[in-house]
C-alpha cells in the first residue's frame, strides 16, 4: 500500500479549502480585478515546486498554486454574488496597478 | 527538476474544474440526487484504491487527489440542490425534482443570477435581472 497519494489528496482537500476564504476576502478587500496577479501567483507557484527536490513538498506547492489559478477564474463571480447581497459588498476596493489595461481584458469564468 | 509538483497542480486544476461543471449540470438534469452521489462516491473510492496501489509517485498523487475530489463532489450535489432552493443556481423546470423545488420554494428561479459582469455597485433584484436578460 502507497499512502502518499491518500495523504497528498487529504491535504490537497484542506488547501482548496483556503481557496475559499481566498477568494471571498481578496473579492471584498481587493475586488475581482486583481485576477491577473492572483493567476500569476498560482503560476510562479506552480514554477517554483519545479525546482524543489523534496517529493511532498513539490507537490504541496504545486497544489496551492494551482489553488491561486483556481481562485483568479472565480473572481468575477464572487463580485457578482457580493453586488447580488449574497455575500458582504465593500465599496472602498483597492484598486490593482494597470486597473485601466486590466479592465480591457475579460475576466476568466469556467 | 522535479515534475511531481507541477503534475499535482495540473491534477488539481482539472479535478476542480470537471467536479464544478459536471456536479452542476448533472444536478440540474438528473431527476435524483442519490444516483449521481453513489456514481461519484463509487468512482471516488476506485481511484483512491488505485492510488494506494501504485508504487509510482506521481500516478499515486494524481488518483490521490482525483480520488478525494470526486469524493467531495459526490457531497456537492446535496449542496448545489440546496443553492437550487435558495435562487444561487438556476433550477431546470422541465426536471420534475426542480419543478417541485420550484413550486416549494419561493426563493428557486430559473435566472443565472451570475450571468452577467459586475457592475460596481450593489443592485436590486429587478435590476440585476433586468442586466441578465441583457446579457
Amino acid at each position: 500500500m502507497n499512502y502518499f497519494g491518500l495523504l497528498i489528496g487529504i491535504i490537497t482537500l484542506f488547501i482548496i479549502g483556503l481557496g475559499f476564504p481566498l477568494v471571498i476576502y481578496g473579492e471584498r478587500i481587493f475586488g475581482f480585478l486583481w485576477w491577473p496577479y492572483m493567476m500569476s501567483i498560482g503560476i510562479l507557484l506552480i514554477v517554483v515546486s519545479l525546482f524543489i527536490q523534496i517529493d511532498w513538498l513539490s507537490v504541496l506547492i504545486g497544489v496551492l498554486g494551482a489553488t491561486f489559478v483556481w481562485g483568479s477564474t472565480e473572481l468575477k463571480e464572487q463580485a457578482i454574488r457580493a453586488e447580488i447581497g449574497w455575500y458582504p459588498f465593500n465599496l472602498n476596493k483597492i484598486n490593482p496597478p494597470f486597473e485601466n489595461l486590466i479592465k480591457k481584458w475579460k475576466a476568466p469564468h469556467l | 527538476m522535479n515534475f511531481i509538483g507541477v503534475i499535482a497542480a495540473i491534477a488539481t486544476f482539472f479535478s476542480i474544474w470537471f467536479g464544478h461543471v459536471a456536479v452542476r449540470k448533472v444536478e440540474f438534469i438528473s431527476p435524483t440526487i442519490w444516483i449521481p452521489t453513489t456514481i461519484f462516491a463509487a468512482f471516488g473510492l476506485i481511484v483512491e484504491f488505485l492510488s494506494l496501489s501504485t508504487v509510482h509517485h506521481p500516478l499515486s498523487t494524481v488518483f490521490g487527489i482525483l480520488g478525494l475530489i470526486l469524493l467531495i463532489d459526490a457531497f456537492e450535489f446535496t449542496r448545489q440542490q440546496h443553492r437550487i432552493k435558495k435562487g444561487y443556481a438556476p433550477a431546470n423546470p422541465n426536471n420534475p425534482r426542480h419543478a417541485n423545488i420550484l413550486a416549494e420554494h419561493p426563493s428557486a428561479t430559473t435566472l443565472d443570477l451570475l450571468k452577467r459582469n459586475p457592475i460596481g455597485h450593489t443592485g436590486s433584484t429587478k435590476k440585476v435581472t433586468q442586466q441578465i436578460s441583457n446579457f
